[in-house]
């Protein structure tokens, strides 16, 4: 259940701080691309101021000589000198920018302009500081090369412009993939978290689903191990029952527990206890079936050893679930406790001279194998003996079999001797106390009427009145199907 | 581990047989095909549930089953009176001695 919680939580974790990685290092991206497409910018933005500076030396240069040409004042030739005078500078800074951009055809374009200034300064400049004025040729050629120098100029800045249009596209170009990636980061994350909610909340209709069905396998299994326990025992003078069944603490642990008590004649009362393995529904209806059987094979034929052989060869063929139980009959005109064990744990006996004790076992669980035999041990006990049947969780409770089987026969030994009315209910109390129970126990007590005591001495209890006897604590008035139920 | 032959398979397990180990229990109880017989060592066992129980119960009975002679280790008081309960003494043989199962095996096997 906890890796189902979990894988997904670290995963969105995971895809969480990988989102904000990316965004920071997107954000830095970003950044750095705008800083650097504005210091490009600026660098073109200065090249092109240049190349205007250098444009406007040499139409200086130019105006001071025309002037010059038409008048021959030497006032007119200043312009002409302070042109002259800026002019390489500019050039060579213009120059040293284009060589930082890179500008190939740009810096050939400006040798070439470097050029026709000096076949201007040469062919016409010189020229016309010493001819006299209105020399036609000179004007014309001039206007011819400086139309050729402002060209080589013109197309100096149209080659900066478009480097710096080419920059601009470029951090256009990243920041409208950085919006892209941040808006699928977005979208990343609200899937994710769509996602995740979805699976959160389905793995909640999940875990509520196997609640509710978790809760309705317990009910019902306790109610099939309510329904099929036995709460009315056959009333008998001469003996008296009790019996308690606790549910396992743990729900799932419920099921497959079972006594009986049945009486098949006058004196003859058949018992039986046992234990499917296994719990909830499955067992609680094994349960059942293996519990039919028995009583069935009692009726055919009261012989511990040779019921348990029918059940366990029925058992075998259908399906092979295993079940420890114990069959026994008493006898209540003799005394007599006939039984036969199949993987259970040993009946206990307790006799008035004497301190409990654990009975024979022997036989392996009902449902192993068909060719399983059993064998009735026969006892004679005696008037006040209690025989007290039970489940493993009675004395399996600590792990210690030992330590287990101990405090039952303590418990038997106090209770015994006791004259309750509920023996299994004390027994269980004096075990348990408000411990909590791991696995299903089930305890049946059979007590013999003491003979002292006023009831119906063994022997002489006749076919009319077995079913008249009331037991197990508080007295109702007797009748002929009064019965105690016990609870 | 298989010793002699025909050889004696040998299956070993310890401590406390239960639920939480039932598949390490189904794993160790696997006979090679060519076992003359079966010695469970459950010497150092102390104590099992009922689902290790039945388990083991279940593969005395089919080996058993399937001709071959088994037989068990068992020291732990504790631990025996649990196989007491299950009724394993009565159709198999316990040991509380290794060598004694082994000769037992062995004699099996020569007869």
């Amino acid at each position: 259940m906890v890796p189902r919680v979990h894988a997904p939580l670290i995963f969105t974790l995971v895809l969480l701080l990988l989102l904000i990685v990316s965004l920071v290092v997107g954000g830095r991206l970003l950044q750095t691309i705008v800083t650097t497409s504005f210091q490009n910018a600026e660098g073109i933005r200065g090249s092109r101021m240049l190349a205007a500076h250098v444009i406007n030396e040499q139409l200086d240069e130019e105006t001071g000589i025309r002037g010059y040409a038409a008048v021959h004042q030497a006032i007119l030739l200043e312009p002409y000198y302070e042109g002259r005078s800026s002019f390489p500078s500019s050039v060579s800074r213009l120059r040293r920018a284009l060589q930082e951009r890179h500008q190939t055809q740009a810096l050939l374009t400006l040798d070439d302009a470097v050029y026709v200034n000096r076949r201007w300064e040469e062919h016409v400049a010189a020229p016309s500081r010493s001819t006299k004025p209105g020399n036609s040729y000179l004007a014309l050629h001039g206007k011819w090369l400086i139309d050729r120098f402002r060209i080589d100029m013109v197309r100096i800045d149209t080659l900066l412009a478009q480097e710096e249009a080419r920059g601009d596209a470029r951090a256009e170009a990243a920041i409208l993939w950085i919006g892209i990636f941040a808006a699928a980061a977005v979208v990343i994350v609200v899937l994710a978290t769509v996602l995740f909610s979805i699976q959160q909340y389905s793995l909640g209709l999940r875990l509520e689903g196997e609640r509710v069905a978790r809760e309705a396998e317990k009910r019902i299994a306790d109610t099939l191990q309510e329904a099929f326990l036995q709460r009315v025992f056959p009333t008998l003078a001469a003996v008296s029952f009790s019996a308690t069944y606790l549910p396992a603490t743990e729900e799932a642990k419920v099921g497959g527990d079972w006594y009986d008590a049945l009486q098949l004649s006058a004196n003859r009362v058949l018992l039986a206890i046992g234990d499917v393995t296994g719990h909830g529904i499955e067992a609680a209806i094994a349960m059942n079936r293996a519990r039919q059987l028995l009583i069935g094979s009692a009726l055919l034929d009261p012989d511990p050893r040779r019921m348990l052989e029918r059940v366990n060869r029925q058992l075998v063929q259908e399906d092979g679930t295993l079940i420890t139980a114990i069959a026994g009959v008493i006898d209540t005109s003799t005394y007599e406790f006939a039984y036969a064990t199949a993987g259970h744990p040993p009946p206990v006996l307790y006799e008035p001279d004497g301190r409990a004790r654990l009975l024979e076992v022997g036989g392996m669980p009902l449902g192993l194998a068909a060719g399983t035999v059993y064998r009735t041990q026969r006892l004679q006990t005696v008037a006040g003996a209690m025989i007290v049947l039970y489940t493993d969780g009675l004395i399996e409770h600590s792990r210690d079999i030992a330590a287990g089987e101990a405090e039952l026969l303590a418990a038997v030994d106090a209770v015994a001797t006791q004259p309750q009315a509920d023996a299994a209910a004390a027994i269980r109390d004096r075990i348990f106390g408000s411990r909590e129970i791991a696995d299903d126990v089930a305890i049946l007590t059979i007590r013999f009427a003491d003979a002292r005591s006023g009831g119906a001495r063994a022997g002489q209890v006749d076919d009319s009145t077995f079913t008249v006897g009331i037991e197990a604590g508080k007295l109702s008035a007797p009748g002929p199907s009064a019965f105690w139920r016990i609870a | 581990m298989n010793l002699g032959d025909p050889p004696i398979y040998t299956i070993r397990l310890s401590g406390e047989l239960e639920i939480g180990r039932k598949n390490e229990i189904r794993e160790a109880l696997q006979v090679s095909e060519d076992s003359g017989a079966v010695l469970l060592d459950l010497g150092e066992v102390t104590y099992a549930d009922s689902i290790a129980l039945t388990e083991l119960l279940r593969f005395c009975v089919g080996a058993q089953r399937d001709g071959l002679p088994v037989a068990l280790v068992i020291r732990t008081p504790q631990f025996a009176r649990l196989v007491e309960y299950a009724g394993l003494a009565s159709a198999f043989k316990i040991f509380n001695d290794r060598a004694a199962a082994v000769e037992y095996l062995a004699e099996c096997l020569r007869r």
